[in-house]
């Protein structure tokens, strides 16, 4: 019964545009996914492997993962690479980071999430949320941005900790000292914990 | 005697702190020396503006002149999380339940009371002082000397988090060059120095028996880890080169609960 009540979240969710308009709708659209993330992590005969899976699934359309590739690089490095070398940093970021925003989700996620309050400025939209953890709340900021109608995200705050900026920063301390191919041959390196 | 190695430690690091400050005016200059990163103009790149965001001049960089010794200090600390911290964290998780764990865990912040009321006055957060005062009461009695939080679960407070470094930075105290701590990790000059008067706060710190104390401070540490084992493996996973990455998120993290 709880299955088929997840499995019906979980289509509603994903049938749920993702061209919400305005602050309502993407705070909606938020929430809406972030329910249905925890109603899988919630889940204990999956194994980890499948929730990830499930996990990327659902969170995937609200992130603009080519947009965030390019501002890890930023304007200094990215219009400097070759289209196959655009093409490989892109994929191999979007999948670290895919993996990254899935292992804290799993980490730090409790029971729910609270959701402070939203800002939202001309062209961007800054939703601060709460994930309960067992001793205490990690806040992880949703930075939205308009593109063409649609409200993408561009950045997520960790604690504070902007993912893109620190990403930044290393890629450029490499780049400034070494070639993209370092930095791809780095990140082609397998994540050993 | 103890407060005599603290009084010697802390004129130390003023001491580095003051000669290194000297040098901060030139390390700024090295930072124009950037290429103009303006000049590729590549308009389809960033149509949205996202990229002033991050750019170098808006994100001041950290200030690290002994990056030689962070970094070195950064992997000692990694050796002691493995070998060390790690491998009892797991002893503590087997022998005792979670939920004994959070209780050992809570009442260890109720003691911690005086850093926070007192750091919460100091920046004149009197809302914060009083659900202190009001959690530190509750807690202390119905949660049985703070094993238990019924402050949060049934009246839904939960606890402000100052320390003096935050305070510091409150009245616009930079926070100096980065410096890795053995044994606590990222620090700064501000926030090194501000471990002082919060180490007067701390009420275990009275304990006169030097073993009583470091036996209790240990059990708090290896209680602490063993609640979150994983998630410094996790960190260091996101990592593409470890030690800038952590010293960014550290700052960056600090500058956060200063503003809050």
């Amino acid at each position: 019964m709880r299955c088929l009540l997840l499995v019906i979240l979980v289509f509603y969710c994903l049938s749920q545009n993702v061209m919400a308009e305005n602050k309502d709708d993407v705070e909606k659209m938020l929430k809406c996914r972030l329910d249905s993330v925890i109603s899988v992590l919630e889940k204990n005969d999956l194994s980890t492997h499948e929730k990830n899976k499930k996990v990327v699934e659902i969170v995937s359309p609200m992130f603009d993962f080519p947009q965030m590739a390019k501002l890890t690089l930023g304007k200094r490095h990215w219009p400097g690479l070759s289209k196959d070398e655009k093409k490989r940093f892109t994929e191999l970021f979007v999948n670290r980071i895919k993996t990254s925003y899935c292992d804290k989700l799993t980490l730090y996620t409790n029971e729910k999430v609270i959701y402070k309050e939203t800002i939202q400025t001309k062209r961007r939209l800054r939703i601060s949320t709460y994930l309960m953890s067992k001793d205490n709340n990690i806040s992880i900021l949703y930075k939205f941005f308009e593109k063409q109608g649609e409200w993408k995200i561009y950045d997520l705050e960790i604690q504070g900790v902007s993912v893109i900026q620190t990403y930044r920063m290393q890629f450029n301390q490499i780049l400034q000292s070494g070639s993209i191919d370092d930095l791809l041959l780095k990140l082609e390196e397998p994540v050993n914990s | 005697m103890r407060h005599y190695e603290i009084a010697v430690f802390a004129m130390f690091i003023l001491m580095i702190w003051a000669v290194t400050s000297v040098q901060a005016d030139s390390g700024d200059i090295n930072k124009l020396d950037n290429p103009d990163s303006g000049a590729f103009g590549d308009m389809a790149y960033d149509n949205a503006g996202l990229d002033d965001e991050f750019d170098e001049e808006s994100v001041p960089q950290v200030y690290d002149p002994l990056s030689g010794y962070n970094r070195f200090m950064t992997t000692v600390n990694d050796k002691l999380y493995f070998w060390v911290l790690k491998p009892v964290a797991r002893g503590f998780e087997f022998v005792i339940p979670e939920p004994g764990r959070l209780a050992i865990n809570r009442c260890f912040r109720n003691i911690l009371f005086p850093v926070r009321l007192v750091n919460n006055l100091l920046q004149l957060e009197m809302k914060g002082a009083g659900i202190e005062c009001a959690r530190f009461g509750v807690n202390t009695t119905i949660g049985i000397l703070g094993f238990s939080d019924p402050a949060k679960s049934w009246l839904d407070l939960d606890a402000c988090d100052e320390d003096f470094g935050q305070t510091l930075g409150s009245y616009g105290v930079g926070s100096g060059f980065h410096l890795v701590l053995p044994l606590f990790g990222p620090s700064n000059v501000r926030d090194t120095l501000g471990m002082v008067p919060d180490y007067f706060l701390n009420p275990i710190n009275y304990i006169d028996s030097f073993a009583l104390r470091a036996g209790v401070e240990s059990l708090e540490k290896f209680n602490y880890t063993s609640l979150h084992l994983g998630e410094y493996e996790s960190v260091k996973k996101d990592a593409v080169d470890f030690y800038p990455f952590m010293r960014d998120a550290y700052e960056q993290n600090r500058k956060m609960k200063i503003e809050e």
